[in-house]
């Protein structure tokens, strides 16, 4: 219950009316002139002024909403109320920077969304930006009130101040700074205007683009650059490149003050984390804050490396279900692992000196924010960062650290009460903003816990009472008798009960009591069944306390590990480079040496530097006796679809070229350790093939336990995904799926030319523009910087390569004519099953092949596959790869290349080459990696057996000159997983229901296994997971 | 090499221009047909150098080396070359689905969660264009079961060189097929919901399940009691479950989901085999104590738990056989039956015998079929059904795969793609 500590108001709605006395700035007053003085004094109290200072016995004086004084003296100045706080703290208020407070929700369009009809346009009014996921121009306090529901959720776990916008969109709006008081917004807004609060997810937004998380980041980035180019276009003299006018835009025009608003943007995972720091260091936005989630712990060194604040919130996963031996089956040693060590989030990122702020967000509920920040107290964090955290920095980051955060003379008079200390078992009983107050517990209310004795016709009766937030129970107990009171009613220190005196062996019925708790004395009348009246007087005894049996103070034993990535199979320290040498194997060296017996390989430094007979070993080299094993160059994969987070396709736009594979690296994705356990090193990540020019592909190698950073392929040029046929005609996507130019492979070809003669185009306003003299620049607005249209200059300024999903000879004849008109190269088919139809036409463009082994019969367009494609091509003098498209295929790609010999007839070095030097020739990487060469980079596979039978085994993975899969190792780490998981098993069986307590998931949602047409709208079900 | 008149007729057909359903179906054997000096992969008696079979109608008649040859008898020399029975691939949807995109040709799924009247045969279509390619690495046999939900219908044993399907039964409801309930909660990436509304879900399905079987053995035991019942399709063709005359079929991957199946089905005393099992290894003693057969499907899996060795699903089959387990390898597919023979090579390298290996696809899988006594091993009295490959057929290297018999019938192992593969080739020798 809220009171509020204003006599005069008679009922609480009039306080919310009439909050205080200068309520009425601009607002004429109605009735008579509320003018009672505001003068309050919180005596006798235990003052946290700011975190780590601390006043015992001191006075609070408050006036009109503000601290007008810290005393140590008892003595109050006249007309101040006075509260006595003896046994209570006092601390400043605190400030999250992070809600949607005393906002409408937002609403989904329950007609809208997944599973429904596409949507690819937004309703356009006021100068709206083309996408519903962008509210940059919603400044949000034009929608604030008050709402004291929601306030005293916050105030309850002592929040004063918040910063506040809607939790919906990518740009979600600029944000505003609120007192959590009732009255005007007109008062409770201390700052209208402050972050931009942003995110990857598009809410409710129902239209399609963007439907992956690389969608989203390429949306940001064009809205980023659009706001540039608007500010300075707009108004400028735009005919030589527009048109038109320069368009009005409102969202563009709001985002000019990005860089003085700052950014405050929400992370659902650490690496939406790094993602989001990389992607707005990209405009040079330093004012940046990033709301942090919880698994900051797993990657902390990235996380420091960032240097962005965090406003960190502490909802704590539940204990994984292992409970039932049933359900351990579901549960995962990431899950375990994340209950474990969740709660000490906190105190690593602390350790880290990363600067952050404590926000609600993402509690299932409110109360439980503090039972959880002393978990985190626990496990490490200082009382004083965490105060902190709550107060001094969230005022100094919002600036406003002159008025709130602190207990100083001057400052807002915004206090939590606590009844005790708040880090030991203190309970919020009251929060003062801008002085008034919020009272949840009276502050006087009489304790009656305790014993007592009832002098009752001769007997002395033991009651025992307790007293639970103003809930009193008790009983008496006489002999082996026990008599519970019933029809319990207290009322301030009044207390009434009844007791069945018969039950005792102590009467003929029940005996009431009537009377009232004085200093420590309980005081009344008992009137028996008899209507006997007995005067009651007994002295209050204190219970026996219960010892709490685990000492809150104990710090917790971590039994996980945290690996890289922070899962079974994870690597807790990487492997290192090494110079090695390989003994008498069978060397395949996918190079004109062809195929060599008993042979030796030099590793130093990262590359292949001797390959011969019967070498001598180096001193410092490992020797590795290679006999009866064979030794072939890592396999690399022309067309995977592993380690992509959030969405495979940006499957919305026909044309989505600007989005890209890079930003959406998954470095935890176990698909990385298998394909090792394969022979894989390289890959190709592809964007699915959802529409005819997909995005930008980015080549990996599968370094295992290294960041996404590192996976990338350093040096390796740029390449990009188009598609035709079946999928980008949307023809196996279902009846809502037929409005989407184009739904014909005519279209396809028309769509293709148009964008790129739209490239022609833009590559020369952009020349135009260069060559304009700088006085005319002044005065012209330039071209808009337009990615989508940009990627495809790239590609016929030969800086991009195609890799162009096809199936049938009419779609393959078709492109190869419209790259040659309009001046681009197809550097590889992939799939192309039939390729072998047209393989001279495809040859004489230049173009490699790169296929399945014998995949067909799936659909229409591969009804003609077959098996001996990759024979049929290469006997035309294509250049020919066998690739995977899924984590399955990756790991036994040697296998697949095979099926040429078992088909065809291939010859067996120009099979293995099909998964090494071939790919590596189409994805222009050749000159580093796919053949075992002096000077090469030292990517190879020790196998058990000839690369190409059905009995070989990866033993031993290598990227330059690293082991990053060994059979052996994989061995120990299935046990250690095991071990692990059984350990953090027992620990939950043992744990309390506090430390099992926690919301929500348990760990990220794992990926689901990409194909290439997987064009459901992820942003949307991942929109699913929200609140 | 020695050719006989009959496989030069076979190539004859080979030179047509023809579309995949001009291959024709080999006719009924009339002739004995001596194979001889192969190394012969009897299943039960090993592997026999230099080895002659005798081929009588639809038969083997002799296995022995330097066999006489019968008056009349095609003889062929397979000196070299590897002998081994036709294999079989069990559960899949091999001549029910054509191009699984295009909705017309496939015939897999039916709707309802009560289809033991349901018989998958019917659909089957002799003239699919995959099939060939199939019977190309080896394959002589199949079981198509119908897909769907719950109860699903009736599995039958297929040769796959046949006229129609009549032709191609080979025995008739082999198995009453039944997807059993999730037992899991693990979350769907696509469809995220919680896991009570998962368990909720499976709860329901369980108990309509059960609900079916009870009320099925009461009208089975009705009619055995000679009461007259309006005739109900679907319960009259769970008689025979009940009378022990038709085994059941679970199709289960979760360890939890095979515990279950193997309760109930004892306690309604049918004979089970799970197929799927993706989690038997983990429960392999328990299966092979109580006689339960595994239709192992996932010789290719990626592990379906993130805490699994990358090779779980690889060494699955031998973790099966190393605890006494009858399996049969299948990828429950269609069109990538044909590797269901490498895959069973794959689980060599991951330590199942090739002896093993061998069994599951062809006597244990003929054994799971229920079929063992006619088919699945190259034995004296046994079908005639039989495979040359150049090597070993479980190795790329080796799998080039060179005749086959079904019954004595010599089988044309042309395909759609060997004969688009010919056809392109003469348009560069055209041109060149």
């Amino acid at each position: 219950m809220i009171k509020l500590r204003l006599s005069l108001c008679s009922t609480a709605m009039l306080c919310v009316l009439l909050p205080a006395a200068s309520a009425d700035q601009t607002t004429p007053v109605q009735g008579i002139r509320d003018k009672s003085p505001q003068l309050y004094a919180l005596t006798n109290a235990t003052v946290i002024t700011e975190p780590g200072k601390r006043l015992d016995n001191a006075t609070v004086l408050i006036s009109n909403g503000k601290i007008s004084k810290i005393q140590k003296k008892a003595d109050v100045p006249a007309g101040y109320q006075t509260i006595d706080a003896s046994g209570y703290f006092i601390y400043p208020g605190f400030i999250d920077l992070y809600s949607q407070y005393g906002l409408p929700k937002a609403e989904k369009d329950a007609k809208a969304g997944f599973g429904r009809k596409p949507n690819y346009s937004n309703e356009r009014k006021g100068g709206n930006a083309s996408n519903a996921a962008i509210h940059a121009r919603q400044q949000w306090v034009s929608e604030f009130k008050p709402d004291t529901e929601q306030a005293k959720s916050y105030q309850q776990q002592g929040f004063t101040t918040v910063q506040s916008a809607r939790f919906d969109g990518i740009f979600r709006g600029q944000a505003f700074v609120a007192s959590l008081v009732a009255g005007l917004p007109n008062q409770a807004v201390l700052r209208a205007q402050a972050n931009q609060f942003m995110a990857f997810s598009k809410g409710t937004s129902v239209q399609s683009y963007p439907s992956s998380l690389m969608g989203s980041i390429a949306l940001i980035r064009q809205t980023l650059a659009d706001a540039n180019w608007y500010s300075q276009a707009y108004g400028k003299d735009n005919w030589r490149f527009y048109n038109q006018p320069i368009e009005f835009n409102a969202d563009l025009a709001a985002l000019a003050q990005l860089k003085t608003q700052g950014v405050v943007f929400e992370a659902t995972d650490d690496q939406a984390l790094l993602r989001a720091d990389s992607l707005l260091k990209e405009f040079g936005l330093d004012k940046v804050t990033l709301v942090a989630s919880g698994y900051e712990y797993s990657r902390i060194e990235q996380v420091k490396a960032t240097g962005r604040p965090l406003i960190l919130p502490i909802a704590f996963p539940a204990a994984p279900a292992v409970q039932q031996l049933n359900d351990q089956l579901d549960v995962e040693l990431a899950q375990l692992r994340h209950w474990e060590r969740a709660p000490s989030n906190a105190a690593v990122l602390e350790q880290a000196k990363v600067p952050f702020t404590l926000t609600l967000h993402k509690l299932e509920k409110p109360e439980q924010f503090w039972p959880n920040l002393r978990k985190a107290v626990s496990y490490g964090l200082s009382e004083q960062k965490a105060l902190a955290a709550l107060t001094t920095e969230p005022a100094k980051w919002l600036g406003l650290d002159k008025q709130i955060g602190k207990i100083a003379e001057g400052y807002q008079a915004d206090l939590v009460v606590s009844k005790g200390d708040l880090f030991a078992d203190g309970e919020i009983v009251a929060t003062w903003v801008r002085g008034q107050e919020q009272q949840f517990t009276a502050m006087d209310l009489p304790v009656f816990a305790g014993t007592y004795q009832l002098s009752v016709n001769g007997s002395s009766l033991p009651l025992e009472l307790t007293d639970k937030k103003g809930s009193v129970e008790g009983s008496v107990k006489l002999g082996d008798k026990t008599s519970k009171l019933n029809h319990v009613a207290v009322q301030k220190n009044q207390l009434q009960f009844a007791l069945d005196l018969k039950a005792l062996g102590q009467g003929s019925g029940v005996a009431q009591f009537s009377g009232e708790l004085k200093g420590k004395t309980l005081q009344g009348k008992l009137v028996t069944a008899e209507g006997t009246i007995v005067a009651i007087s007994s002295l209050q005894q204190p219970l026996v306390a219960q010892v709490d049996q685990k000492k809150a103070t104990e710090k917790p034993v971590l039994l996980s590990k945290v690996t890289m990535p922070n899962r079974a199979f994870g690597v807790t320290q990487q492997a290192k480079q090494q110079n090695v040498h390989i003994k008498n194997a069978t060397v395949w060296t996918s190079a004109k040496a062809g195929k060599l017996e008993n042979t030796d390989v030099l590793v130093k430094d990262g590359k292949f530097v001797k390959i011969g007979k019967n070498l001598s070993t180096p001193s410092g080299y490992q020797a590795i006796d290679a006999t009866g094993m064979h030794l072939t160059a890592g396999i690399i994969d022309e067309h995977s679809h592993i380690a992509i987070d959030q969405g495979v396709n940006e499957g919305s736009d026909a044309v989505t070229s600007e989005v890209r594979i890079a930003d959406v690296l998954d470095a935890d994705d176990i698909n990385i350790y298998r394909g090792l356990a394969g022979g894989t090193t390289t890959a190709q990540l592809l964007h699915g093939s959802a529409n005819p020019i997909g995005g930008q592909a980015q080549i990996i190698q599968l370094r295992w336990g290294d960041s996404s950073d590192q996976l990338k392929f350093k040096g390796a040029p740029e390449s990009i995904k188009l598609a035709l046929g079946e999928n980008v005609k949307q023809s196996n996507w279902g009846e809502d799926f037929v409005s989407r130019y184009p739904q014909t492979r005519s279209g396809v070809d028309t769509i293709i030319r148009d964008a790129f003669q739209a490239a022609k185009e833009y590559k020369a306003q952009w020349a135009e523009y260069e060559d304009l003299s700088s006085s005319e620049r002044a005065k012209t607005a330039p071209p808009r910087v337009d990615y989508r249209i940009k990627t495809l200059v790239e590609i016929l300024d030969k800086e991009r390569f195609i890799h162009i999903h096809s199936y049938v000879a009419s779609e393959i004849l078709m492109i190869i004519k419209l790259a040659d008109e309009m001046g681009f190269n197809i550097t590889t088919f992939t799939h192309i099953l039939e390729g072998y139809k047209v393989a001279d036409e495809m040859k004489a463009h230049g173009a490699s092949a790169s296929s399945f082994a014998d995949w067909w019969a799936y659909k229409m367009e591969v009804q003609d596959a077959i098996p001996t494609n990759v024979c049929l091509m290469q006997q035309q003098g294509v250049l020919v790869s066998i690739n995977s498209d899924s984590p399955d295929l990756q790991r036994r790609l040697n296998q697949e290349a095979a099926k040429a010999v078992v088909y065809c007839g291939m010859d067996e070095q120009q099979a293995l080459n099909m998964v090494t030097i071939n790919p590596a020739i189409q994805l222009k990487i050749d000159s580093k990696v796919g053949s075992v060469e002096e000077g090469k980079q030292a990517d190879f596979v020790l196998w058990s057996a000839h690369p190409l039978s059905v009995y070989a085994r990866a033993q031993q993975t290598w990227i330059e000159g690293i082991p990053y899969y060994q059979l052996t190792a994989d061995e120990q780490l299935q046990l250690q997983v095991k071990n692990e998981k059984q350990q953090l098993i027992q620990k939950v069986l043992q744990a309390s229901d506090s430390e099992k307590a926690g919301s929500g998931a348990s760990y990220k949602a794992n990926n689901p296994v990409w194909h290439c047409e997987d064009n459901h709208d992820v942003l949307s079900v991942a929109f699913g997971h929200q609140h | 090499m020695k050719y006989s008149k009959l496989f030069l007729l076979v190539t004859a057909a080979l030179s047509l221009t023809a579309q995949a359903n001009d291959i024709v179906p080999a006719p009924k054997q009339t002739a004995a047909i001596l194979l001889q000096d192969a190394t012969v992969h009897t299943v039960t008696n090993g592997v026999l150098k230099d080895t002659d079979v005798l081929l009588v109608d639809g038969k083997i008649s002799a296995i022995g080396t330097d066999l006489a040859v019968p008056a009349g008898a095609q003889v062929l020399s397979l000196q070299g070359k590897q002998l081994y029975p036709g294999l079989i691939a069990l559960a899949n949807q091999l001549g029910l689905t054509e191009i699984e995109a295009v909705r017309a040709t496939d015939d897999s799924t039916e709707v309802t969660q009560t289809n033991p009247d349901i018989k998958a045969q019917v659909a089957y279509n002799a003239d699919s264009e995959v099939v060939p390619t199939i019977r190309a690495n080896g394959f002589s046999y199949t079981l198509v079961y119908p897909n769907g939900s719950l109860i699903m219908g009736q599995s039958a044993f297929m040769q796959l060189d046949a006229w129609n399907w009549k032709d191609a039964t080979v025995v008739d409801a082999v198995a009453l097929h039944i997807k059993w309930p999730r037992a899991d909660v693990m979350p769907n990436p696509w469809r995220p919901q919680k896991p009570e509304d998962i368990r909720k879900a499976s709860q329901k399905a369980m108990t309509e399940l059960e609900g079916y079987f009870k009320t099925a053995k009461a009208y089975a035991e009705a009619v055995g009691d000679g009461v007259k019942l309006p005739v109900d399709s679907r319960w009259q063709a769970m008689i025979p479950v009940f009378k022990g005359e038709l085994p059941v079929f679970v199709h289960a991957n979760d360890e939890r989901q095979i515990e279950q199946a193997m309760k109930f089905a004892q306690h309604y005393g049918f004979a089970l085999t799970i197929v799927g099992g993706r989690d038997a290894w983990r429960i392999a003693p328990q299966l092979a104590a109580a006689n339960v057969s595994v239709i192992y499907t996932s010789p290719y899996g990626i592990p379906e738990r993130a805490d699994e060795a990358s090779s779980q699903s690889f060494q699955t089959p031998a973790q099966l056989a190393k605890a006494g387990v009858k399996f049969a390898l299948s990828l429950d597919g269609y069109w990538d039956t044909r590797n269901v023979v490498f895959a069973a090579g794959q689980a060599i390298s991951y330590g199942l015998s090739p002896e093993q290996a061998l069994r599951s696809v062809t006597l244990d899988a003929a054994a799971i079929a229920g079929v063992a006594d006619k088919i699945g091993s190259i034995e004296v009295g046994k079908a005639a059904t039989l495979v040359v490959s150049d090597g070993d057929i479980f190795d790329y290297l080796g799998h080039k795969v060179r005749y086959m018999w079904i019954d004595g019938r010599a089988v044309d192992l042309n395909s759609r793609h060997k004969q688009l593969h010919d056809k392109y080739q003469q348009r560069y020798q055209a041109k060149n």
